[in-house]
């Protein structure tokens, strides 16, 4: 089972709610109104914001992917980042080092430090965890007053989604934002207008962990490659050496 | 005006007075070296706890020579730096500073005493400037910076006095003001690499005294080396 | 002073300074200290001091490769070196990491938490591995000068075999994963610096690195020791380099082939330039210059060559680190004065202690002769002539320690304590409302607003005695000064008290006693609240207290002013629950008697996305 989270550009209103109430939850500071921010809104003291879309003026709510594969989680040296079964992506700040190589892995820019502190975190949408273990929703879906964001199983909210496109094909562009992108995400989208912005480029349909695979795999016989090499070569060479009659001295 | 002296209060402030601070750290921890090395070549070996002790009070208590030679001045000398210690850490406008900048402050001087130890300080410092000036074995012993630094000391406390206990026209008050702060801050960098710096060379200085003082065995030889001297008759 | 003394007092003046850097990143954080952003968490301390330090320390594995498993003796007298500058090396991007790093004492749980999928992970461990290496091959040449640890230096001269032989495989492994580290940002990184060979490419460019480094470090200390360069060697070592540079050409442009990228190179965007200004200088010149025989022995032309391969390679590692991500996130980064500080001060501190190492240790053939090793060199005196300076050792840790001093006490003097580079909203300034009888309020000039219908509220407040209910500050001669004559920021406090002119004897010409009580340190908290002179600031009828000289922000301002009213009515209008939401004043339709010129002006291009879309669009 995996959960998931089903926006629904069309229906969001930009009231914000869902950022006052993952404020409240997670009881973060407050921080300058996103709408009057000149970046993305996310900020070690906002995990999610609504970003206005142009031209057409559009609400779009960004948050913690939750990527079924995760860049992150294949990047963190200590796995302070990882999957749980609920399918959120979490963080253990416990672990953490501080080397913010999640932040750079992240193909939607979503981690965000506290650039501020002495004593820095990762900060990010936990998926509300600890609520979906009690059994309720996350605090922004449970906020929204147009059910616009929506809760609920992966498989199911991917089977609504497509439900909705084929009631309404006027309504929405005939794709399901996070579906297949960096090998699926647990926040899907639904628009009428294009995301694409919403990652750093054009969005790959690879899972970001399977680029660096090959080069992992490698290490243990490029590591044993390489002492067989130098052996082999000191051995050819010393051989050639005492052929020669010549010797190279051991000691200085 | 008031851009400058936030400057002198800021930046400079903190310039200043971290040369003060790693400055004295520096002549403190040189001379520890040194007292070690000179330890290493001295002869024997005893540390001298006591006559050290003795002899640092002797010098911040100068009562044995307070009365038999001198008086007047050694007295001058020792309430000089009464005030000249007392005031500037225990006053309260310097405590609210420090309150606001670091958030630790201490218990102050009523206002009263600080007035009385400010004027002291001016009295006595301008005595002993005189005591040095009227005694002509005392002149011949003094280098320039040893007239220059009682009068350089008391110009903060005169500026500061004026600032605090008279109603003054804002520019003036603001040029007393400045003058407080800089030349506080020009004592500071100074105080590091001048004989103030025995502020924190005290008791060190009189160890340094007895210790350095016993030679180590065939020094001489040593000597008449780097004189390049080796050999010849003395 | 001689070259060693200005030499070794600029490094401690650059210890001394990083130093206080480092005091501020320790007790401010890395906003502190650094322009780092969330959109470039990486930057100068990763790109230069690691990415390229690793690289610039690779002349220990390829040097020790040569002499103890290809056995060419003939370089053995530059083995030393070679060790000690790779270990100083990878202590300093140790240093550095513990700089960089958001919780630098958790440095060691890569130790007990394991995450074998991770580059970094494969990476800090093979740093922890080669450093104690390194350390076992170096600690040798300090041993032989005592006879107490004989035994222990006989066992690890016999462990140095193996000991090379594992240096080398750990150098492969971190050399080439420092490439894999960014195979993971295919969505960032330009495609010309992204291929999947990255890990091969950075190997063999390590490999050429190492050679080249080895000699240039061999020339910067026969320069300033005056020692005769080891020029045969050198040219010997650039001729290898060649080979290898060229190897490294037909790999990288082969992956540029293979991924039919040869457009990218000629499109013109600066990334374009960057690469083949990179590949000039990194590998093609110095290749063709090598490879010249006259060229090569002549200590100018290794100079040159030397020089250009270490600042392409540090461009590449730089370029691959971040530089040329800046196309993706669109965030420029340019390291702040004190990341550069650091940097400097943590190269400063390794060369001090290699220049240490060489006036005290066996390292090359031959000792150089520095005076302050020695104490019975002839006493120095100051530059009058009148005060000795001490013994040699004395009168050099007197200099160096002043200028180390020094330093850090500039570095604490300029500690900002705050958070150096803002996301660029907090300073912008508020601008009066425009429009006619009803208000597009659009404090930072954003076009994203408010239409407040002034008439209205006016109406609705009871007419002209309503006015001092908004406009609490009426300045002379203005009884409805607009709300930016105070609230001039929109996220931050502003000064609305001229402090200046109320004292300057041109301005109000009022005593400090008039306001600050005497006794009393003179500060805003504790002088008298503006309205006990000012006695009609604030209009009968208003509820704001003025204590303070220091206005609220514009955005808090407007906010309380409208919020709070608009609370008040709600409980007053029980038919407008929703009266105190944002989405009453942010979000609702035109009304019908809005002048036509205010939806005008809402339509001009600049105003697009002004909030009150429907009506503006129907009203016409």
């Amino acid at each position: 089972m995996s959960k998931a989270i089903l926006t629904d550009v069309t229906k969001c209103i930009g009231c914000l709610e869902c950022v006052s109430a993952c404020n409240a939850e997670y009881d973060l500071p407050v921080d300058v109104p996103t709408v009057w921010q000149k970046n993305d809104g996310l900020s070690a003291k906002n995990w999610t914001s609504i970003l206005r879309q142009q031209p057409e003026g559009r609400y779009v709510r960004i948050q913690c992917r939750h990527c079924l594969e995760p860049a992150c989680a294949a990047a963190c040296p200590v796995g302070a980042l990882q999957r749980t079964a609920e399918g959120a992506v979490v963080y253990d700040e416990n672990k953490c080092l501080g080397c913010r190589y999640c932040m750079m892995a992240c193909p939607f820019g979503i981690p965000r430090y506290d650039w501020d502190r002495a004593l820095p975190y990762v900060r990010k949408c936990t998926l509300c965890i600890d609520r979906i273990r009690d059994g309720r929703e996350p605090a922004c879906i449970a906020a929204c007053p147009e059910d616009a964001t929506i809760f609920g199983e992966r498989e199911d909210l991917l089977v609504l989604a497509h439900q909705r496109i084929a009631d309404h094909p006027d309504r929405y562009i005939d794709r399901v934002w996070g579906e297949h992108e960096f090998g699926g995400t647990g926040v899907l989208y639904l628009s009428d207008v294009d995301l694409e912005f919403l990652s750093y480029r054009p969005a790959m349909d690879i899972a970001l962990p399977k680029t660096i695979e090959a080069a992992m795999q490698s290490v243990a016989p490029a590591f044993v490659g390489m002492g067989a090499f130098m052996l082999g070569l000191n051995w050819i060479i010393k051989r050639r050496q005492k052929l020669q009659g010549g010797h190279g001295s051991e000691e200085e | 005006m008031e851009s400058l002296l936030e400057f002198a209060r800021g930046p400079l402030f903190r310039l200043t007075f971290a040369i003060m601070l790693l400055g004295l750290a520096r002549v403190f921890i040189l001379d520890i070296w040194g007292l070690v090395e000179a330890y290493n070549r001295a002869g024997d070996k005893s540390i001298p706890w006591r006559l050290t002790l003795t002899r640092t009070l002797e010098w911040i208590f100068p009562v044995k020579r307070m009365l038999n030679h001198r008086p007047f001045y050694s007295l001058s000398a020792f309430l000089f730096h009464v005030g000249l210690i007392l005031v500037p850490v225990f006053l309260f406008a310097h405590i609210q500073l420090w309150q606001a900048a670091l958030g630790v402050g201490w218990s102050a001087l009523p206002r009263n005493w600080a007035d009385l130890l400010t004027l002291s300080t001016i009295i006595f410092g301008l005595a002993i400037w005189a005591g040095r000036i009227g005694s002509r074995r005392a002149r011949a012993i003094s280098r320039k910076q040893d007239y220059l630094w009682p009068l350089m000391l008391i110009v903060p406390f005169v500026s500061g006095y004026l600032c605090v206990n008279t109603s003054l026209s804002p520019a003036v008050y603001q040029t007393l003001m400045l003058t407080h702060i800089l030349s506080a801050e020009i004592i500071f960098v100074l105080l590091p690499f001048t004989k103030i710096a025995h502020c924190v060379l005290m008791p060190l200085s009189q160890l340094i005294m007895t210790i350095a003082w016993k030679f180590p065995a065939r020094v001489d030889e040593d000597v008449a080396t780097t004189l390049g001297k080796k050999g010849a008759p003395v | 002073m001689n070259r060693v003394h200005v030499t070794k007092t600029i490094l401690w003046m650059l210890v001394g300074l990083s130093t206080a850097v480092a005091l501020t990143r320790y007790m401010f954080g890395l906003g502190a200290t650094t322009n780092l952003t969330d959109a470039t968490p990486w930057g100068l301390w990763i790109g230069f001091d690691v990415m390229a330090g690793v690289a610039l320390a690779s002349g220990g594995f390829v040097i020790t490769a040569i002499v103890y498993i290809m056995r060419q003796e003939r370089f053995r007298p530059i083995v030393r070196p070679a060790v000690l500058t790779a270990f100083l090396g990878y202590v300093a991007v140790i240093l550095s990491l513990l700089v960089d790093l958001g919780l630098p004492w958790n440095i060691w749980h890569m130790m007990i938490y394991w995450n074998p999928h991770s580059p970094l992970f494969e990476i800090g461990w093979c740093v922890m591995l080669y450093t104690s290496v390194l350390l076992l091959e170096f600690s040798p040449v300090p041993l032989e000068s005592t006879s107490r640890w004989a035994r222990v230096r006989s066992v690890l001269m016999k462990l140095r075999f193996p000991l090379v032989l594992l240096g080398i495989m750990l150098s492969t492994l971190h050399q080439s994963s420092l490439g894999s580290l960014v195979l993971i940002m295919p969505f960032k990184l330009h495609p010309l610096w992204y291929s999947a060979l990255l890990p091969i490419l950075f190997f063999i460019s390590a490999v050429a690195l190492g050679l080249v480094m080895v000699s240039f470090e061999g020339l910067a200390t026969s320069w300033l020791y005056r020692r005769k360069p080891e020029t045969d060697l050198v040219a010997r070592l650039c001729k290898a380099a060649a080979w290898v540079l060229g190897l490294y050409l037909v790999v990288r442009l082969g992956t540029i082939s293979a991924a039919g990228q040869w457009a990218l190179i000629l499109d013109g965007s600066w990334e374009s330039f960057l690469f083949v200004f990179e590949l000039l200088v990194m590998a093609v010149i110095p290749m063709i210059l090598f490879a010249i025989g006259r060229v090569r022995r002549a200590v100018s032309g290794q100079w040159i060559g030397c020089s250009l391969v270490v600042l392409g390679m540090v461009l590449n590692r730089i370029n691959t680190g971040g530089l040329t991500m800046i196309g993706a996130t669109g965030d420029f980064y340019f390291p702040s004065w004190m990341e550069f500080a650091v940097t400097a001060g943590i190269l400063s501190f390794m060369a001090l202690v290699f220049l240490s190492a060489v006036e005290h240790f066996h390292i090359w053939s031959e000792q150089p002769h520095e005076r302050e090793a020695d104490p019975h060199a002839s006493p120095e005196f100051s530059r009058s002539g009148e005060v000795w300076l001490g013994s040699p050792p004395v009168a050099a840790r007197t200099r160096y320690s002043f200028a180390f001093v020094m330093a850090l006490a500039v570095g604490v003097a300029l500690m900002p304590g705050e958070r150096i580079r803002s996301s660029g909203v907090s300073q912008v300034s508020a601008q009066a409302a425009r429009g006619g009888d009803t208000l597009f309020i659009d404090g930072n000039r954003d076009g994203f607003g408010v239409a407040f219908d002034h008439p209205r509220h006016v109406s609705a407040n009871g007419d002209k005695a309503s006015c001092v209910l908004c406009h609490h500050m009426n300045a002379p001669l203005d009884k409805q000064s607009g709300c930016t004559t105070c609230h001039r920021r929109m996220y931050q406090m502003a000064d609305a008290f001229q402090h200046d002119w109320h004292a300057s004897p041109k301005g109000a010409s009022i005593a400090c006693v008039i306001c600050h009580e005497e006794g009393v340190y003179r500060t805003a908290g504790s002088a008298l609240p503006c309205d006990a002179c000012h006695r009609d600031l604030v209009p009968p009828g208003v509820t704001i207290e003025v204590k303070s000289y220091r206005a609220p922000s514009y955005v808090d301002a407007m906010h309380d002013l409208c919020v709070s009213c608009h609370r008040r009515k709600t409980l007053e209008l029980t038919d407008r629950p929703d009266h105190a939401q944002c989405r009453t004043c942010h979000e609702t339709p035109l009304p019908d008697y809005l002048q036509p010129d205010m939806a005008d002006l809402l339509r001009r291009p600049g105003y697009n996305h002004v909030v009150l879309p429907a009506v503006v669009k129907g009203s016409n």
